[in-house]
């Protein structure tokens, strides 16, 4: 017997399949087709059926049943948790990069507007410069022209920005939970969006995730004589930038261990597990510490 | 295939992606669309109205539209949900387009719904694009052709192109299918080769 979307086909035979487009097109994600000795269907066979009076009307059917089934698709792709979250993650990171080229661009220009203006001992970032600009203009109530505009939608873009690494870590808290607890939900994200989703983070070994983002490292390392890159994205978590130089590496290398479980936790349970979180916690906090006391404990 | 002075044309609704129209036909671009391509440096294939094809890595539905125009029917495979998005709005104003979300790689996700095929087309950036192209020829009739657009860069990119395309006509010779052209796309796309076999 052979299935197809319209109905079962038994030699000459046909049981056909009857509802909506949405229905056929279920059916069709139902039937599990061998391919050995496979035949395709054999479109005279709908009309044997009933489904169907001619081509034009098998041709009709048929495409409504494709579309159904493809929009369907498409729709649950997208549901997934993750997909959301990696746009808006590249979009933060995007956000960042504009931000700091404009910023500097117009650092520059305000500069060459006030000769006699410099940086140096004022510990005056790009950013506060833009702000004060956009702000002074702004009580002149000139509108400071060009300059003044470009500053005030660079402060409303970091505003902007500022609303959304909330809402980012917000959701990552919530798409990836172990991962969150351990590296905290913007690092969490940053790691999703490099790796292209959830279930590419939970395939990757911890190895991979220790080094991801620090790719141009990588390379020169496999290419060349340099050393292996110690770590990659994980550097932003404080655990590993503020641990002593000695032991970073050691420390990146326990995290992304722990990192490589928490994302297969988040991926197959989808819930925290404190039992591992605290277990986990522990023994990162332990390679941080002097190796001296570390074998004391052990 | 229908040409009006030399530029390859097909006939059908404009506007699918902001084509130009030259005497009420839509051009068909050959840097855009690796099969106009085929046709400006090779023979390819004749469309016929009643050629049944089955496009696999159908993409955003530009190439698809265009055969769409010549043929009775297009079963476009895409695997990748945003391109889908497309190749649905394309599906929506063809009524000869039938777009299926699926992995080519995997037939027996759409076996339910294609039929026999004249034309098996293939588009796909993988590197198993020969073994691809075989487990799909199941769909294809007796004596039935094969264009296998082959991206030699997505097959291995440390080898030399020459030799993915050697290999690529080995694996398709071997499995039987007899190889009527094979030419290179440039100078409108890099590294692209055509192959048009019969089954």
């Amino acid at each position: 017997m052979q299935s197809c979307w319209f109905g079962d086909i038994d030699g000459s035979r046909c049981m056909p399949f009857t509802g909506d487009a949405a229905a056929y097109a279920a059916r069709v994600r139902e039937i599990r087709t061998s391919m050995d000795n496979f035949v395709p269907l054999d479109w005279h066979m709908a009309v044997t059926c009933g489904i169907c009076r001619d081509r034009a009307e098998y041709l009709s059917l048929l495409q409504k049943v494709c579309i159904a089934g493809s929009e369907q698709a498409v729709r649950e792709q997208y549901a997934a948790k993750d997909v959301e979250l990696l746009q808006m993650t590249r979009t933060l990171d995007e956000m960042d990069t504009v931000i700091n080229l404009l910023s500097e661009r117009v650092a520059d220009w305000y500069q060459i507007r006030h000769p006699s203006f410099s940086r140096k001992y004022r510990r005056t970032p790009a950013h506060v410069l833009v702000k004060s600009i956009s702000e002074r203009n702004r009580e002149r109530g000139s509108g400071g022209g060009a300059l003044g505009k470009v500053a005030r939608e660079i402060t409303s873009l970091s505003d902007a920005r500022t609303a959304l690494a909330k809402e980012v870590s917000a959701r990552a808290c919530e798409v990836m939970p172990n991962t969150s607890a351990l590296i905290g939900g913007l690092v969490a994200a940053r790691l999703l969006s490099l790796a292209g989703g959830l279930k590419e983070l939970s395939r990757l070994p911890a190895s991979g995730i220790q080094v991801l983002g620090a790719r141009t490292a990588l390379f020169a390392h496999l290419r060349t004589k340099a050393p292996a890159p110690k770590h990659g994205i994980i550097f932003q978590h404080r655990r590993v930038h503020n641990a002593p130089r000695e032991v970073r590496g050691k420390v990146a290398r326990v995290l992304a261990g722990k990192l490589a479980i928490a994302a297969r936790l988040d991926f197959y349970r989808g819930c925290a597990v404190p039992a591992f979180l605290d277990d986990a916690q522990e023994r990162i906090d332990r390679a941080g510490t002097y190796g001296k006391e570390e074998g004391k404990q052990q | 295939m229908i040409r009006v002075g030399d530029v390859l044309v097909s006939k059908g609704e404009g506007g699918v992606y902001g084509e130009r129209m030259l005497d009420g036909y839509r051009v068909w671009d050959p840097y855009r669309s690796k099969l106009a391509a085929l046709y400006l440096v090779g023979t390819g294939i004749e469309l016929l109205p009643e050629t049944k094809v089955l496009y696999l890595g159908a993409a955003n539905g530009t190439t698809v539209s265009h055969v769409a125009d010549y043929v009775e029917v297009v079963y476009a495979v895409e695997f990748a949900p945003r391109p889908m998005q497309d190749l649905l709005e394309v599906a929506r104003r063809r009524k000869n387009v039938m777009p299926i979300l699926a992995d080519a790689s995997c037939p027996e996700q759409y076996a339910p719904l294609v039929e026999k095929v004249d034309l098996l087309y293939q588009d796909v950036a993988q590197p198993d694009q020969a073994a691809i192209a075989l487990k799909n020829c199941v769909f294809l009739k007796e004596g039935g052709s094969l264009v296998l657009m082959l991206k030699t860069r997505s097959v291995d990119i440390r080898k030399d192109p020459d030799e993915v395309f050697r290999d690529t006509l080995d694996i398709l010779m071997s499995a039987g299918l007899t190889v009527n052209e094979s030419t290179w796309l440039a100078p409108y796309h890099q590294d692209h080769a055509a192959i048009i076999c019969t089954k």
